[in-house]
């Protein structure tokens, strides 16, 4: 066994920790307070190569697999939640979809830009009828001629208001759902028929742009069928196992912050005649800060192994993600409880860092969804089918 | 135009900790870092390589135990970098790296432009820039903030006596760029990949050359020998006051009172 980097990958984070303390870091407040999205960054981002880091170099990436994704995930998230949801919706599940199933002409066309910062990618998945049951969507796709001809909408797709390229999931034959009656497609924002309806107010990652998008007889060329026909449901689950494990990554960062955040403090307050750092209450909530985050970094670097070695991973993707995002709240909550009061002071991160971290527990797929996913995969193996 | 860079590598600042009350210096990151000024130099470099046909090739400014900032010029952007090794070298101060350094560039077919950072972080060290403009028998510029070349000539941005002075010279030129000039750019990320796993047009950018194949033997030999180190002795701690400024005040002269009676 060799838990160490690779040269290439201390390299890469050396890279990534220099761009987020240096562009990230400084308008992670700024993006929150004024509900922007930081698309100067994101360019910048790609102009240095990081949004295509997981993609191979012939399709405009980086070439440094998983391994590389996971470390731009964890030091991004490190210093800003939004930032990094925002990279993880372009990188993890818009652009993944296309390099999973994508045909070679599709790549050159849509995953070179999108690699390159040129273009943004979304996941149009979510409706408001089909969240965490996503075979219950009703966006209908019918074939006419060379084209297909798609209706209705899709909710909360992070990215929505800003994306020039959206991976769409919807309905082709009824009658097989999930199994055979779903298809992907990729779609370009600026196409007759394709609408931004509206963007969400929402609690935390303020610095992100989540849409409801609408399709009115959005005709979509058949060239851009993503797969085959029929297959989309694959497609789909196949991009989400990868962000339910870049997720896990975004979840060390966070709790990075927390646990660098609480011992900084721990030194500097001094209360009762002491700082707090010799008090056994607070020692005893970094230590259980320190242990969950070492965990959690086991799993999820194990696991990126897996998928640049070509393993097995799915079940365990699962786990990052629902670790992960319990981790990091727990953690930023105990981060949170040590500051006291100022904690809760906008003044300080940490409040940000709270109502960000919620949304980890929630988006692509709940803690609850990937309790199932673990669940029915133990049971599977025992031979026994659990349906949500 | 070849533009020589001269780089030296130090302990990343930030994970250092150094607590006064215990009387130590905690290292929590081992982690190197450019030089800052030769950092400096390496941006001053490159943007000169944007707008006009340039060779970039990165030297060490000390021996160094591996090729990590080498590499990190390249993904940078520099065209070459040559590690300069061997067991002679070991040892080597200024005066020595002066003379490798000399023969590295002689070998490389000379050098229209040196830059170097004018000082270091953790030595203070800033003769290197100095001695290699005597040696390579060029004009030399200390302390620039902007360096750019046209019409055959170099031209550099001083500030002397709180104004900006504009300078220029014929190659070849050692330049020395003081510490924060120029923010060093990212790097790019194929390269850095690349770079890193010796692959591609990168990956022959990195030369290992043994310096006792550059000069013979003596000229390695440092100007000074150290035979053992020795400290000043331990400061007495000062004395901690607290209450209100007058107390304060009244504690301070009080302990001075003390220590001079002593």
């Amino acid at each position: 066994m060799d838990f160490t980097f690779s040269p290439e990958h201390i390299a890469l984070r050396r890279m990534i920790r220099e761009f987020a303390e240096n562009e990230v870091a400084p308008i992670a407040a700024e993006i929150d307070r004024d509900h922007q999205v930081p698309m100067e960054t994101m360019r910048k981002l790609g102009q240095v190569g990081l949004l295509g880091v997981c993609f191979p170099q012939e399709y405009g990436g980086m070439g440094a697999g998983e391994m590389g994704y996971c470390i731009l995930m964890e030091e991004i998230n490190r210093v800003c939640t939004s930032t990094g949801t925002n990279v993880g919706a372009h990188i993890g599940i818009g652009a993944m979809a296309i390099y999973l199933d994508g045909n070679d002409e599709q790549k050159r066309r849509y995953l070179i830009p999108l690699a390159r910062g040129e273009q943004f990618a979304a996941f149009g998945l979510t409706e408001s009828g089909a969240g965490s049951d996503a075979a219950a969507i009703r966006t209908r796709a019918v074939r006419e001629g060379d084209s297909w001809i798609l209706d209705g909408g899709k909710v909360f797709i992070t990215n929505g208001g800003y994306a020039d390229v959206v991976t769409v999931m919807a309905v082709t034959d009824p009658a097989l759902g999930a199994r055979g009656g779903i298809t992907a497609f990729i779609v370009e924002t600026d196409w007759e028929g394709f609408k931004v309806a509206r963007e969400e107010d929402k609690m935390g990652i303020r610095g992100t742009s989540t849409a409801e998008l609408v399709f009115e007889e959005l005709r979509v060329p058949h060239e851009n069928v993503l797969g085959k026909v029929g297959e989309g449901f694959v497609t789909f689950m196949k991009s989400l196992d990868m962000g339910r494990l870049t997720l896990g990554a975004a979840c060390i960062g966070g709790a990075e912050m927390a646990l660098e955040s609480a011992v900084r403090w721990a030194k500097t307050r001094r209360q009762f005649g002491a700082e707090l750092a010799s008090k056994q209450a607070i020692q005893w909530k970094i230590a259980d800060i320190a242990t969950e985050l070492e965990a959690l970094r086991s799993l999820v670097y194990r696991v990126a192994w897996l998928v640049d070695t070509g393993q097995p991973f799915g079940q365990l993707a699962a786990m990052c993600k629902l670790y992960g995002s319990e981790v990091a709240s727990r953690a930023i909550d105990i981060a949170l409880q040590i500051h006291g009061g100022l904690g809760f002071s906008r003044d300080f991160p940490l409040e940000r860092g709270f109502r960000d971290a919620r949304i980890g527990e929630i988006y692509e797929g709940t803690s609850e969804v990937q309790r199932i996913v673990i669940a029915s995969n133990i049971f599977r193996e025992h031979g026994v089918r659990i349906r949500p | 135009m070849r533009i020589i860079v001269i780089l030296g590598r130090v302990l990343d600042p930030s994970g250092i900790v150094v607590k006064g009350s215990a009387g130590r210096i905690f290292v929590n990151r081992e982690e190197y870092l450019i030089q800052p000024a030769d950092a400096c130099a390496l941006e001053a470099a490159l943007r000169i390589k944007d707008g006009m046909a340039a060779e970039v090739v990165a030297l060490p400014r000390s021996p160094l135990p591996d090729d990590d900032i080498l590499r990190q010029a390249i993904a940078r952007g520099a065209d070459r970098a040559i590690y300069l090794t061997g067991p002679a070298l070991k040892a080597a101060d200024e005066a020595a790296m002066t003379g490798v350094l000399t023969a590295a560039i002689e070998r490389l077919g000379g050098a229209d432009l040196v830059l170097i950072g004018s000082t270091t972080l953790d030595t203070g060290q800033g003769q290197l820039g100095l001695r290699l403009a005597e040696a390579l028998g060029g004009a030399q510029i200390t302390g620039a903030w902007q360096v750019s070349s046209a019409d055959g000539q170099v031209q550099a941005v001083l500030q002397r006596n709180g104004r900006y002075v504009a300078v220029e010279a014929d190659p070849p030129v050692v330049v020395t760029l003081l510490p924060g000039a120029l923010k060093l750019r990212y790097p790019d990320g194929v390269r850095l990949i690349n770079v890193y796993r010796g692959v591609g047009e990168v990956g022959d950018a990195l030369e290992a050359w043994d310096a006792a194949d550059l000069v013979d033997e003596a000229a390695l030999t440092p100007l000074v020998e150290s035979r053992g180190k020795e400290f000043a002795p331990e400061r007495e701690r000062g004395v901690r006051a607290s209450g209100t400024p007058a107390e304060m005040a009244q504690a301070a002269a009080d302990a001075l009172r003390q220590r001079m009676r002593r």
